[in-house]
This record gives structure tokens, C-alpha cells and sequence, in this order.
């Protein structure tokens, strides 16, 4: 078991309830789109499985442990196998892309070797290899303030393909990535979620995304989850409603999904 | 005007006038021929300054001390002034927050001057004294700009990378610093600038440098040489402040 959520809330100190009564469970190796509209508590979510965030009520499991009680040691052991993507890259504008990248190991390496990067990135051909897969390899020594929306988003998934967490939680990875760059992206965590049989849950804003690369959907609104189905199984009327309080369902062109002659919208490439 | 403004007005006028007879101030004397005539001889006898080959030499060996007094001294200070502006952020709690921002007033509250006299007790006569001086005040100083500086820096950078294991040292190292140093580096080169001109006058309780050669020459009745070290202060100071602008101009973008 990857992930269990028992009756989780999250009431923020405003008072506004993002999360409210949310049970799911996630095995290991399975992949998750969670869909909803702006607002619906996707990033809340996502936290609470990163850990930064503490559920007001119910309980949580995070790769079999409660990141709530254990002590302090045995939560940066597992923070380590945790890797998170978020919207808006929080990398330090003037930050090298190599170092950026080369950071999401840090919790893994010895505190000289840290330091030792700081001087001189010690592992230039890994942080290389991992921006080849986002195909901004050229960008290696650049500031990273020098990047577009897009890029900088690209060099938050590389750092997470560096990191090699058991859970990948990526939140809205591409809004800001063009769409066939976007299908590249989300392809790439896919695949590297397959290869290393390890979970990947991504909330997605392009419903087309998450229904053709991700064979569990979970849409939720208003902090509640309103469907957790197979892609196949998920009806034009649940997504007409799930986003009722939007002008229409986003796709990343915001053209009108594709409908195929079975009434399956698409069918899902890597499950 | 209203009466009160009147009434200040009269207050203040009454006070200026207790305050000169207080001080048995006679302006009177100021003015009068003997005395003019004095001022205009002491004037004189500055001129022409010392341009003997074997005073600038002393006068370029007293402007070179001062550079480096200041130098060492802001970066001690600046060394210093991290190290206090870590806990004085709040970084560590709420208890070694307040002593940190109590040992940075009271660093900061005592001017340079006094530091610089009580250094000279402690150190001796010399540019030892003047360092320790202008460090102990400018890390008073430069600890609380550091301080606020990483309170106002984004937080996200070093919390996602706390967020995938990195222990604290490095989420500083690699989530904070990079955002606050180019405002670091600003403070203590202003600091700096500021500095220099406080060494070149901290000499004169005995702490080294161009201060301490005017204090002697103006003591000795050497007004000519005297005059040297004041054109050589001022063409100091004319570069420092043109060359830091430079330089903060250049480090802003």
C-alpha cells in the first residue's frame, strides 16, 4: 500500500474546509490523475500526501507510514522517498538549473557532498540526463530566472526524476508547458512510474491529460471526491458536472473532447 | 498665527538665550577685529599642505591602513552579523531570537567612537583597536539588516526541499541563501563605504590610520601636514563613494 487516506479533513485557520472526509487508497506502482475544477482542493490534497500539510481530522498513511507520529529521523527518511512537482517552481530565481536539479537529492546525500555541490556541482552528467528528458538539456548552466513559465516547470520534474522518490505527486506539472511538450512531460512520468514500479499521483487541469495517460481518475469538488473510476468508465454528465462551475470542461486546447465511435473516450496507453 | 504658536515661538527664543548665557557663550567676541585676525592666521599657516615625497609616502601607508581597518572590519562585521541575524530571524525560537536581537541593539546602540575608545583600553593604540571597533558596531548594525533581509525571503524554495528529506542546513544553503545574497552583499558594501569614512576619523582617539596622523599633526601644531591628510580623507572619500555606486549599480541586476 502506497497511500491511504481514512476520513482525512483539512480545515485551514481561516476556517474555509478545502478537504472534507476523504478516503481513498493508492497501491504501490499505481498511477492517479486527480481532476476537479480551480479551487475543488487538488493542491490541498496533494500536500497532505507530501506531508507538508497536517490533516485536521482522520488518518493518513504515506508508503506505510503515519508521517504524524513518527519521530523526527523516520520522517526525513521518508520524506526522502517523497518527491513532489509543484505548479510554480519553488526555485531560487538566481539558481543555476544544475543545482536546481542536482537539490532533489540533497536529502539523500551526506552533508559534505551537499556543501561540496554548492562550489561545484558534483554530478553534472545526472542533472544533464534528467533535463535531456525534458528536453531542455541546453539550459544546464542557466539562470534559472532566464527561463520561461514552461521551462522552469520542466526543470521542477526534472529535479523530481533526479530525486527517484518511491511517490511522485506532481501538482499541475504543465499548466504553464505547451501542449505537445505537455504530452512529452506527462509521458516521461509515466513512464518513469512504470519502469521503476513506483506510484505516481498528479492533479491534472487538462481533463484530455489525465484521461489519456492515467488509468484511475479522481475528480473531486469542493473537497470532496465526486467520482474515483477507470478513464473509460468516466461519463461526459460526471465531467459536465464535476465542472459545473466553470465555463466548460478544460482540455489543453479547450477544444470539446474527442469522442471515439464506442463511447470510450480514449483509451489509456501505458496500463 | 494662533496664540499658541506665538507662546512656542517665545519659548524657544527664551530657551536659546538661557542656553547661551547658561554656556557664558559670547557670540560678540566672534566678531570682533583681534579675533578675526587670528582665524584668518590660523587659516594661513594650513597652507601650503606637505608635499614632500616622504610625507605622502606616510600619508599613502595612513590611507592604506584605513582601507583595511575598514575592510576587515565590515567583514568581520558582516561574518558576525550572519551569524546573529540566524537566530535573530527566528530561526531557532522564540528565546534565542530575543537574545540574539538584544546582543545586535546593544552591539548597534554603542557608536563607533565610544568602541573605538573602549578598544584602544582593551587593545592598545593602533589599527587592531579601530577594526574591533568598526566590527563590533557594524555587526550591531548589519545583524539586524541581515535579520529582517531572511524574514522577508520566500519561504516555499527551502520548504519543498525540507519536503523531499534535505536536512535544514542545506534547505538554507540552497533555498534561502541564493535569494538574499545579492541583498546581503549591497548591505556590506554600503556598510563599507560608510566605514571607510569612520576610519578616517576613528585615529583621532587613537585607533590608527589617516585619523590618528591628523590627530597628531593638528596636536604637534603641524598644520601643514595637517592639511595633507584632510586633502587625502577627502579624495579617499570623493572614490570610495564613487566606485561603491559602481559597484551596487552593477550588482543590482
Amino acid at each position: 500500500m502506497s497511500i491511504k487516506l481514512d476520513q482525512v479533513s483539512l480545515v485551514h485557520p481561516n476556517g474555509h474546509r478545502a478537504v472534507g472526509n476523504v478516503s481513498f487508497e493508492i497501491d504501490s506502482g499505481e498511477r492517479v490523475a486527480i481532476i476537479g475544477p480551480s479551487g475543488a482542493g487538488k493542491t490541498t490534497l496533494l500536500r497532505l500526501l507530501a506531508t507538508a500539510l497536517r490533516p485536521s481530522a482522520g488518518e493518513i498513511r504515506i508508503l506505510g507510514d503515519d508521517p504524524w507520529r513518527v519521530g523526527r529521523g523516520v520522517l526525513r527518511e521518508l520524506r526522502c522517498r517523497v518527491g513532489m512537482v509543484h505548479q510554480a517552481p519553488p526555485i531560487p530565481p538566481r539558481q543555476r538549473v544544475v543545482t536546481a536539479v542536482l537539490a532533489g537529492r540533497l536529502g539523500r546525500w551526506p552533508l559534505w557532498k551537499g556543501l561540496a555541490s554548492l562550489v561545484y556541482p558534483v554530478d553534472i552528467e545526472g542533472a544533464r540526463q534528467m533535463l535531456a528528458r525534458m528536453e531542455i538539456a541546453d539550459k544546464l548552466f542557466e539562470r534559472c530566472d532566464r527561463l520561461s513559465g514552461g521551462q522552469l516547470q520542466r526543470v521542477g520534474v526534472a529535479r523530481i526524476l533526479y530525486q527517484q522518490p518511491d511517490l511522485l505527486l506532481t501538482d499541475e506539472p504543465v499548466s504553464a508547458v505547451d501542449p505537445a511538450l505537455s504530452d512529452r512531460v506527462i509521458g516521461e512520468l509515466n513512464s518513469e512510474a512504470i519502469e521503476r514500479g513506483v506510484t505516481l499521483v498528479a492533479s491534472l487541469h487538462a481533463v484530455d491529460l489525465a484521461l489519456h495517460w492515467f488509468p484511475r481518475i479522481i475528480g473531486i469538488r469542493g473537497g470532496e471526491i465526486a467520482f474515483d473510476l477507470p478513464p473509460a468508465r468516466v461519463t461526459d454528465a460526471m465531467l459536465k458536472d464535476l465542472y459545473a462551475s466553470e465555463a466548460a470542461v478544460p482540455t489543453q486546447t479547450n477544444a470539446p473532447l474527442a469522442m471515439q465511435p464506442t463511447g470510450i473516450r480514449r483509451k489509456p496507453m501505458c496500463s | 498665527m494662533r496664540l499658541v504658536h506665538w507662546l512656542v515661538l517665545a519659548a524657544l527664543l527664551a530657551v536659546t538665550w538661557a542656553s547661551f548665557a547658561f554656556l557664558s557663550l559670547d557670540l560678540g567676541s566672534l566678531l570682533t577685529g583681534e579675533a578675526r585676525a587670528q582665524m584668518w592666521k590660523y587659516v594661513v599657516s594650513f597652507f601650503p599642505p606637505d608635499m614632500s615625497a616622504e610625507y605622502l609616502v606616510r600619508i599613502g601607508h595612513g590611507t592604506l591602513e584605513t582601507i583595511a581597518i575598514s575592510a576587515i572590519g565590515t567583514a568581520v562585521a558582516a561574518v558576525l552579523g550572519l551569524a546573529l541575524a540566524l537566530p535573530a530571524s527566528g530561526r531557532f525560537g522564540a528565546v534565542p531570537r530575543a537574545v540574539a536581537r538584544l546582543i545586535l541593539n546593544f552591539l548597534r546602540s554603542i557608536p563607533d567612537l565610544v568602541w573605538a575608545a573602549l578598544m584602544v583600553m582593551a587593545a592598545g593604540l593602533g589599527p587592531f583597536a579601530g577594526t574591533l571597533a568598526l566590527a563590533w558596531h557594524t555587526a550591531g548594525v548589519i545583524g539586524r539588516l541581515f535579520a529582517e533581509t531572511l524574514e522577508n525571503a520566500p519561504t516555499e524554495p527551502a520548504q519543498a526541499l525540507r519536503l523531499s528529506g534535505s536536512r535544514q542546513s542545506l534547505a538554507f544553503l540552497y533555498g534561502t541563501l541564493p535569494n538574499v545574497v545579492p541583498q546581503l552583499v549591497a548591505y556590506s558594501l554600503y556598510r563599507w563605504e560608510i566605514n571607510i569614512r569612520m576610519a578616517a576619523i576613528l585615529g583621532v582617539v587613537g585607533a590608527g590610520g589617516l585619523g590618528q596622523m591628523l590627530y597628531f599633526s593638528l596636536s604637534l601644531f603641524q598644520q601643514k601636514q595637517a592639511l595633507t591628510v584632510i586633502i587625502a580623507m577627502l579624495l579617499l572619500v570623493v572614490i570610495v563613494d564613487g566606485a561603491s555606486a559602481w559597484l551596487r549599480r552593477r550588482l543590482a541586476d
